[in-house]
């Protein structure tokens, strides 16, 4: 059983129930190939770096699964037939070190999505689940650092920028001011 | 550009920040070896180790194929700021 991530893009043109089922039904097939179906992420609607079959927006998502690598020419068949996915891409993780790297994904989604219908589900066993989501904000807080520096520079950079338009905003006041008195 | 990086000690970011996969999907990652017009920068400008560059090469192409990144920016494609669609 080899680890495999299956990225797909689909029209923008359907609807929220529409990309369900089409999610769905890619779905279904890995679960006819006896595909162990790990973790599902949810990219969302982005727009495309280039025009892909006269659309210029797409519905990304990504399956992270277990199969054998004789099934993947039946996923990417079944894929390239369905006429509402624009693009797609498989990948293997081959190497201990993409290993590491997919199962760190995987749990990272998983916890993530235990995260967000825990108070929804269930409520009763509030107390257990509780404990069992501590560790996990640790761990996302970890993994989310870098990203939010790259963003802090970002901000930092915005801020700059609008600390001289003040300035030049305050400078031409003064200059101003004067006149008017 | 290349006067001024010429005096600064380069050193590998991938290394620093201990990242073992780059990821196709984090254009975060990615978003240091890109020019502004999308084309893969070369070592000798990034200072990315030789192991970091040909993953994150292998991962720009990836990303090209998905369409999360542009092949090519030219006149007729203009992006107007070039890094607001990696967020």
């Amino acid at each position: 059983m080899n680890r495999y991530e299956t990225l797909f893009v689909l029209k923008p043109t359907l609807t929220d129930e529409e990309t369900t089922a089409q999610i769905t039904k890619i779905t279904d097939v890995l679960h006819k190939q006896n595909a162990e179906l790990l973790a599902t992420d949810l990219m969302g609607m982005r727009k495309l770096a280039y025009t892909v079959e006269k659309q210029n927006r797409g519905y990304y998502t990504v399956l992270y699964y277990k199969t054998h690598g004789s099934t993947i020419a039946e996923i990417e068949r079944n894929l390239r037939i369905n006429e509402e996915v624009i693009k797609f891409l498989t990948i293997k993780f081959d190497n201990t070190k993409e290993i590491k790297q997919f199962n760190k994904i995987v749990d990272s989604i998983t916890q993530k999505s235990k995260h967000i219908p825990a108070p929804i589900e269930t409520k009763p066993i509030q107390e257990s689940e509780s404990i069992e989501t501590k560790p996990i904000q640790e761990s996302e807080s970890i993994e989310t650092k870098p990203i939010q520096e790259s963003e802090s520079n970002e901000n930092i950079e915005a801020t700059e920028e609008t600390k001289i338009v003040q300035e030049i905003n305050t400078e031409a006041q003064t200059v101003e001011s004067p006149i008017e008195a | 550009m290349i006067d001024r990086k010429k005096f600064k000690k380069r050193y590998c970011k991938y290394c620093e920040a201990k990242i073992d996969y780059v990821d196709y999907k984090d254009l975060n990652q990615l978003k240091f070896s890109l020019s502004e017009r999308f084309k893969i920068m070369p070592r000798r400008l990034t200072g990315n180790c030789k192991r970091h560059q040909e993953s994150v090469t292998i991962a720009i192409k990836r990303a090209r194929q998905t369409a999360l990144i542009p092949y090519i920016v030219d006149r007729k494609n203009v992006v107007d700021s070039p890094f607001e669609m990696i967020r």
